[in-house]
């Protein structure tokens, strides 16, 4: 966690904009969290099924975090999206659902509710980082 | 019907598609040990993400996913030695790290 996927139609998004949208959700969500990087993943989703709209936003997050950095958050990542990839507001939604962190386990490690993160959390994800190379 | 089924996300590439089948035993021997769940009932599905489709703190990813949706109730123990098994038997199979593998059990 934080776990984005991105729902796009077949062959829009091309890989170079998918990379970009990955680096910016990583900066925004740990710039506005301090959650950090290696915890943040984006996948890419090409559908042909309808949605509301042909692209859409599908995160989830801890919980435990204020309404206004949560709504902020979901505003600052769909900007980002369509910055980059062009597309319009009216083709893009989005949503950001949330689970007790207490119901995952990364690096081997029940992840630590929001404000609760510990010094030992934080060198593990540099570890992480250092064995994928980041 | 199991009350009991499990997801899993991995990127193309990352995990032998002659592993799955054990890996999908594992998860259900592991949860009838744990959960007491009847293991032949548990659905057990597999997707792959395409090269170039998943990233982790913006780089390319090769995390694995695997996703539990079990009846709710159980305690914290209970669903950390679920999750902590998983985890290694998951890595013992695919060969994969401890930073390479994410695990929920969500109450479904």
């Amino acid at each position: 966690m934080p776990y984005y996927r991105c729902v796009v139609p077949k062959d829009s998004v091309p890989y170079d904009q998918r990379a970009e949208v990955a680096k910016a959700f990583t900066d925004i969500h740990c710039g506005s969290t301090g959650a950090p990087r290696s915890f943040v993943h984006v996948v890419f989703d090409e559908h042909d099924d309808r949605w509301d709209t042909p692209y859409f936003l599908d995160g989830g997050n801890r919980a435990g975090r204020p309404e206004e950095l949560k709504a902020q958050l979901l505003n600052d990542l769909m900007s980002a999206f369509r910055e980059i990839t062009g597309v319009s507001s009216d083709e893009f939604s989005g949503r950001i659902t949330e689970g007790p962190a207490s119901w995952t386990m990364e690096g081997g490690m029940v992840l630590p509710e929001p404000g609760e993160e510990t010094a030992e959390w934080y060198e593990h994800d540099l570890q992480g980082q250092a064995a994928a190379g980041g | 019907m199991s009350r009991v089924s499990f997801s899993c996300t991995m990127q193309e590439g990352q995990v032998a598609d002659d592993v799955r089948a054990e890996l999908a035993d594992g998860l259900r021997r592991i949860t009838a040990d744990v959960l007491g769940e009847a293991p032949g009932d548990i659905p057990v599905d597999f997707s792959d993400i395409p090269i170039g489709f998943g990233f982790r703190g913006g780089e390319p990813s090769t995390t694995s996913l695997v996703r539990g949706s079990i009846v709710g109730g159980v305690t914290q123990d209970v669903r950390e030695d679920l999750m902590r098994r998983i985890c290694d038997m998951w890595m013992e199979l695919s060969g994969c790290t401890v930073d390479e593998l994410v695990v929920s059990a969500r109450d479904a």
